[in-house]
């Protein structure tokens, strides 16, 4: 389903100004905080007023400003669901979950009781909110939302109030979200490992502009904006063939070209698959040898592209494979190596460092 | 009339014209608390300040700019002439008038400041999921905001119990028509032989209020209790 969004709107000392298109299904925002993203998804909901919009969802116009029509929250057929999960809570699980005009009926139909299975909710039905765990209300509260029957669900951060492991539980129910009743997402976040795992098309915000659009692997492993880099975390993203699995080992081989391969924790993706895979910077090591007696699985050899001087540290950017990756490490160090472009180096990375993302 | 059902007929008076009064504000009450904690528009200031006037100013004060506002020769004094064929003054009604003006601050109070309490993105996420304004009023808005109804609601019953300045102006001392328990106490005061029937209307005033502030933290529990579930 297509979204067509144009918004401008002024705040005091900040603008918003950014027009996107997406073929969707699934459109992830992504941004620092202040960079204007939940202002974004506030006008699309109609929970704010812009200066001036054009909105469309699919073949629907929801809002054209000025001097046009602006349909009214309840009229736009969308669900959000917020970093706080925003039960109500004078009400059990069950009567939030049949919030929504005509929730109630769908939840005692075959839907809702597969929306109840995908989500794990049935246990819970009769709880009050205040008896459930963090990573309960959100699954509730996405429940909530897939019951009002939206045509496009709006996800304003959802994982960023969870801890590590809850957010990564409430990413794979999305997931299986987006797989089994493949309704339109527009998902805000800060994570870049959550666009990979879940995006098709990706915008990335910065100060109320847009500053790139793409499929999320492109956008977030070529940082031209220095804003984009600063949100990674100067993540290494890769998306690699799997080449094959070594259960004995507990690693999966992925092939890096050039005949070099990473190894990743086991993982279950079918050989001949693409994976995304994600590690930071500082999980780079650099030798001037080939080193020995080591528990680090990858020694890949590479070769120093190019070096920045980032405040008290250095980046040095990596060829290896076909790929390319940076390391993050001191001044010191990339002096005492005699880095400079063009040394042939071995990386040295430890298989746990390697994660998987989608 | 012996003096036990004169005292019984004082207390029942007071109770009907609280009561009347309350049933009279509820509404308007929630609605103005909603207003004043929603509403953002300029001219809010301006009505916020008329309806708390009567907390500021001498009972007596408002009592008799009342009596002026439904005065013979005034528009509303002559509205209520062409609906009810009465004058307001020294009835009953005059009492629930008064008891109701000088109350109806304090609902208002309570019942917005309970609802600037209630998190605006609850009612956000209420309208995304397909409520309109209205039906997010009543669905989340009203029975989260319902302890503050109920503490503004006993305030409420508690000043009209006791007032006096705009009652005695208004309404004046009319037994059985306007003599409530405040009156009463007033009038009894300053009669010879009185002070024991002082004494029985005192304490009936202070079970009465003891009862409403019971009464109202019975229903808090129960309310906390089912919230719980």
């Amino acid at each position: 389903m297509r979204i067509a969004a144009r918004v401008q709107q002024r705040f005091r000392g900040f603008s918003l100004d950014v027009a996107i298109a997406s073929e969707g299904p699934v459109l992830g925002i992504f941004g620092a905080s202040g960079s204007g993203k939940t202002s974004l998804l506030h006008a699309i909901a109609g929970l704010a007023t812009p200066d001036a919009a054009e909105i469309r969802i699919g073949e629907r116009v929801l809002c054209r400003q000025p001097r046009g029509r602006s349909l009214a929250p309840e009229r736009r057929r969308l669900a959000l669901v917020s970093q706080d999960p925003l039960l109500f809570p004078h009400r059990s699980v069950r009567a939030n979950l049949g919030y929504a005009p005509g929730a109630a009926a769908r939840l005692a139909a075959p839907a809702g009781a597969r929306i109840l299975e995908l989500l794990g909710l049935a246990a819970l039905l009769e709880r009050s909110p205040r008896q459930l765990s963090g990573g309960e209300k959100q699954r509730v509260a996405l429940g909530r939302a897939l019951l009002s029957d939206p045509e496009i669900l709006l996800l304003d951060e959802p994982t960023s109030a969870l801890d590590a492991e809850l957010a990564r539980e409430v990413l794979a129910l999305l997931r299986r979200t987006r797989s089994e009743l493949g309704i339109p997402m527009l998902f805000v976040t800060h994570r870049a490992a959550e666009l990979l795992a879940l995006v098709d098309d990706c915008v990335v915000l910065e100060a109320g502009r847009v500053a790139a659009q793409g499929a999320p692997l492109e956008v977030l492993s070529r940082p031209q904006a220095l804003g984009v880099a600063n949100l990674v975390g100067v993540d290494n993203l890769l998306r690699l063939r799997v080449v094959r699995h070594d259960e004995d080992s507990g690693v999966s081989l992925l092939d890096l070209g050039a005949g070099e391969c990473l190894a990743a924790p086991f993982g279950a993706a079918a050989a001949g698959s693409e994976i995304a895979v994600g590690f930071y910077a500082d999980e780079v090591m650099l030798c001037a040898q080939r080193p020995q007696g080591i528990s680090a699985r990858n020694l890949i050899p590479c070769r120093v592209e190019r070096i920045d001087a980032v405040a008290h540290e250095a980046l040095v950017e990596l060829a290896i494979g076909d790929h390319r990756i940076r390391a993050r490490i001191t001044p010191g160090a990339a002096r005492e190596l005699a880095l400079e472009p063009g040394r042939a180096l071995v990386a040295v990375i430890k298989t746990s460092a390697v994660h998987r993302l989608g | 009339m012996d003096a036990a059902a004169a005292e019984l007929e004082i207390v029942w008076l007071s109770l009907r014209v609280a009561a009347l009064s309350l049933a009279l504000c509820v509404l308007p009450g929630i609605a103005l608390g909603h207003l004043f904690a929603r509403w953002t528009h300029p001219l809010r200031g301006l009505l916020q300040g008329l309806v708390m006037l009567p907390l500021v100013l001498p009972p007596v004060v408002t009592g008799y700019l009342l009596l002026w506002l439904l005065g013979r020769s005034r528009p509303l004094g002559q509205l209520w002439f062409s609906l009810t064929g009465t004058h307001v003054a020294y009835t009953t009604a005059a009492c629930v008038v008064a008891a109701a003006v000088v109350g109806f601050p304090l609902l208002v109070e309570s019942v917005r400041l309970s609802m600037l309490a209630v998190d605006p993105r609850l009612e956000q996420v209420s309208r995304t999921l397909g409520r309109g304004p209205f039906d997010t009023f009543l669905r989340v808005t009203l029975p989260l905001s319902l302890p503050g109804l109920l503490a503004g609601s006993v305030l409420f019953f508690a000043r009209a119990l006791g007032e006096f300045g705009a009652t005695i102006v208004l309404a004046g001392n009319v037994a059985g028509e306007t003599r409530t328990i405040p009156v009463a106490v007033y009038t009894l005061l300053s009669t010879r032989g009185g002070e024991a029937a002082v004494l029985r209307l005192v304490a009936m005033s202070v079970a009465l209020a003891l009862g409403a502030l019971f009464g109202a933290a019975w229903l808090q529990a129960r309310q906390r209790r089912r919230e719980a579930r």
